[in-house]
């Protein structure tokens, strides 16, 4: 920036009382040309294409009006599964969250006063984090074996890693009047961490973990692609039998579900909140 | 030279804003307009940019019924009456100079509207502007980085690079503390007496409209109860403007 | 006084009556999920998968992870990143006419209901589901990926786009409208810019989903760095899935970093 700002000369302007102020040069060329580049490059290396695009999209719709209408008699195989990634979510998301409590408290610096510690339980949040759901969901496969222990696994990972790293942050955050009073009256660190500073966060870590809930029924849905199971296996199944109807009722399963299940949390949050 | 005349407003609701208001302000005055919240303060101010229709009377700027005003005369019209508000009303992630330009943009042609193409004239046009009102170093920065005051201030250089001929200001320092507030009372002071704006200001601080304004309008359930110099303010006056038992409807 | 501590008393058996249901509730869908336990079946061969697909991380497959060539991790990565980077920017074409049909301050309610239904409709279909219909327009490749993110984008940006426009100041407008503009001038001058900060804040959040989102495309054949990574593990390349898991954490990695402080500085200045 500061070489750009060399390169092109900041305006000068003259007020009529003599002052003069000078406005560094716009940032605005460089922009535009630097998206201008990243559009380029990315419409060669991912093989983009308009005219593609709107010759073929007609193969897009014709899928989408088979699957209308959805075949409602195939929802007796599909809520079973469907229940089952409800399930692996709820467990998950559920012992997901417990295990972030203590990972969040040492991750976070105005608790846990050792630097080391600190670092070292953000850095395993952050490897977990970023490794995508479905990725750790296949790895599970090899390692549990195919079915929906290794979905709950992966789900586990995603909301250890999502609800530890909020949780923390948001920690760090928090009034510490209470909590440093407690501890002048001796009370030890756990004690006076339960007392003071766990009312303070209970509310947000529920709304978050919920959050995370409701995120996971939706991505649960297509782990079973990998083999991890709930309703992408047989999503998966249909969808290569190109029975698009049942493929429809699935899908319309699923939003049914997703909107209950959203609504019903989005209440509880708002309650949390 | 402004002019009510039987001015009446009342709202689709039937609230009566305004009832009966007879006034003549003169070019280069500074005129404070003190009242109660809800009695018809922000409507008298409003009217005169026609932000607010009147729904009796006459109302004349310079000798235009500014009632028929529509489309493009009325525009044309607003450009010479600019108003300031109590939120400031600036777009708080452009930098400041962009926010007092944005006051110039109905004077300029389409496409350097379109693309924000401002010429050189019209920037040092809204730097002069931002001196005034001592935020010239501040042209470059962001909005959302300046205090409550110093947005107000931007506001104020807003309406200025426009050049009215008249500045109304409906409550500008409600928000402010009362350091800033006198601050930017005292700009409005200078800009009546160096640039002879005519200057109408609501303010519900009676201390303030009192040593700032040459003369006060009191206002009472839409009615004038008060229209005179500081000097003829008294106690009874006061009383008879803010008396809550008084507040009929 | 009294009545103070009446009340404050008879506020405490309640919470503990609350707690317990909550608990009571927690407890039985937690035992009624039990089945998501299921299929578990640790061998000792899992255990060795395991510590293989360690081992592989710590000893990656080299030329794979500094190759150039177009299977080398680097080209795997801007693959990626261009598909992510186009699939954000298609959604938010579509998502931007599509939000101000759906804001309730530009629309009436009924017309929002039916737009809100439809994103929330587009939201629920799976990213894999997409990406398979897109192979059949487009073969299978990046070209796929790009128009899957594009429409699983839709969902949240407009979602996003539509609190910003509910939430524009109308101030601004009423004082562009006190000093003469036209209906362009204020949408130009009033409204643009309000929204654009917030827009391009959203943009670059979803970029960063997105990119975790084309990590995984791959598996239905949709371009990025997930297929080759599905290749290396059911072929036990232990060594080359390492070098590809090292790539895409770094990638990950990086790009939050950079869009956290992008953000930041977009809208905080």
């Amino acid at each position: 920036m500061k070489l750009y700002d060399k390169l092109f000369d900041a305006e000068k302007f003259t007020l009529t009382n003599g002052k003069t102020v000078s406005q560094k040069f716009t940032r605005m060329p460089l922009i535009i040309l630097m998206l201008l580049i990243g559009i380029t490059v990315s419409v060669w290396v991912t093989g983009f294409s308009l005219t593609m695009l709107f010759t073929n999209i007609t193969g897009f719709w014709q899928i989408l009006a088979s699957m209308f209408p959805p075949k409602l008699s195939y929802f007796f195989q599909v809520w079973r599964p469907l229940l089952m990634t409800i399930q692996m979510s709820f467990f998950g998301s559920f012992f997901g969250s417990l295990m972030a409590l203590p990972f969040a408290v040492l991750a976070a610096s105005n608790i846990t006063n050792n630097r080391v510690i600190n670092l070292v339980v953000r850095f395993i949040l952050t490897v977990v984090r970023t490794i995508p759901t479905l990725v750790s969901a296949l790895i599970a496969t090899y390692i549990f074996g195919l079915g929906t222990f290794a979905g709950t696994v992966a789900i586990f990972l995603f909301s250890f890693s999502f609800v530890g790293k909020q949780l923390f942050e948001y920690i760090e955050t928090v009034d510490m009047g209470a909590y440093e009073a407690l501890t002048a009256t001796g009370a030890d660190t756990p004690r006076a961490f339960v007392t003071t500073i766990f009312p303070q966060i209970l509310p947000t870590y529920l709304s978050t973990a919920l959050f995370a809930f409701e995120g996971n029924v939706r991505y649960a849905a297509i782990l079973g692609y990998v083999g991890a199971g709930g309703i992408g296996m047989i999503l998966n199944e249909k969808i290569g039998w190109r029975e698009f109807q049942s493929v429809g009722m699935i899908l319309l399963s699923i939003f049914v579900a997703v909107v209950i299940i959203e609504t019903v949390s989005q209440q509880l949050r708002k309650y949390l909140s | 030279m402004i002019k009510f005349e039987h001015v009446s407003k009342t709202y689709p609701n039937g609230v009566k804003g305004l009832q009966d208001i007879n006034l003549e302000i003169q070019d280069g005055e500074f005129i404070g307009i003190i009242g109660m919240s809800g009695a018809g303060k922000s409507t008298l101010i409003r009217t005169i940019n026609r932000l607010n229709d009147i729904t009796e009377g006459q109302l004349t700027v310079d000798g235009v019924e500014i009632s028929g005003l529509k489309g493009k005369s009325l525009r044309q019209y607003r450009r010479k009456v600019g108003m300031i508000f109590q939120s400031y009303n600036l777009v708080p992630r452009i930098s400041v100079i962009k926010n007092v330009l944005s006051s110039l943009v109905p004077d300029m042609p389409i496409m350097r509207v379109m693309f924000g193409l401002f010429s050189k004239e019209d920037k040092i046009k809204a730097l002069e502007a931002l001196d005034r009102v001592s935020m010239l170093d501040k042209a470059f920065v962001r909005t959302d980085q300046l205090s409550g005051g110093q947005q107000q201030r931007v506001s104020l250089a807003r309406t200025l690079a426009q050049n009215p001929s008249v500045l109304l200001a409906d409550e500008p320092v409600a928000a402010l503390d009362p350091v800033t507030a006198h601050e930017v009372m005292d700009d409005f002071k200078r800009i009546n007496e160096e640039l002879g704006q005519t200057v109408l200001i609501n303010i519900h601080h009676v201390d303030l409209a009192l040593e700032y304004s040459k003369r006060i309008i009191g206002i009472r359930s839409g009615k004038i109860v008060y229209d005179g110099p500081v000097s003829g303010i008294t106690k009874d006056i006061l009383d008879l403007i803010y008396s809550k038992d008084g507040a009929d409807k | 006084m009294n009545k103070k501590l009446e009340t404050v008393l008879s506020k405490e058996p309640s919470r503990r009556v609350q707690y317990s249901i909550t608990g009571a509730i927690l407890l039985i869908l937690l035992v009624s999920s039990s089945p998501a336990l299921g299929g578990a079946n640790m061998t000792s061969k899992g255990f060795e998968i395991g510590w293989n697909i360690l081992t592989g991380i710590f000893t990656p497959d080299t030329s794979l992870l500094f190759g150039l060539g177009d299977s080398g991790v680097a080209y795997l990565i801007l693959q990626t990143i261009a598909i992510a980077f186009l699939g954000t920017l298609v959604g938010a074409v579509i998502a931007v006419p599509l939000s101000f049909i759906s804001a309730t301050n530009i629309v009436p309610r009924p017309v929002v209901l039916v737009t809100r239904f439809i994103i929330m409709a587009i939201r629920t279909v799976p990213s894999l589901v997409y990406g398979l219909m897109f192979i059949r327009v487009t073969g299978p490749g990046p070209f796929a990926g790009v128009m899957t993110l594009a429409i699983v984008s839709i969902g949240m940006i407009s979602k996003l786009f539509i609190e910003t426009i509910e939430d524009l100041d109308t101030g601004i407008l009423e004082s562009l409208d006190a000093f003469g503009s036209t209906l362009f001038q204020k949408i130009r001058y009033g409204i643009l810019p309000q929204l654009g900060s917030d827009f391009i804040s959203i943009l670059v959040y979803r970029f960063d989903m997105n990119l975790r989102e084309a990590t995984i495309l791959g598996l239905v054949g949709a371009g990025g760095i997930g297929a080759p990574m599905i290749f290396a593990l059911s072929a036990y390349h232990w060594h080359q899935v390492g070098a590809i898991l090292i790539g895409l954490f770094l990638l990950v990695f990086i790009v939050e970093i950079l869009s956290d402080k992008l953000r930041q500085k977009i809208l905080h200045g």
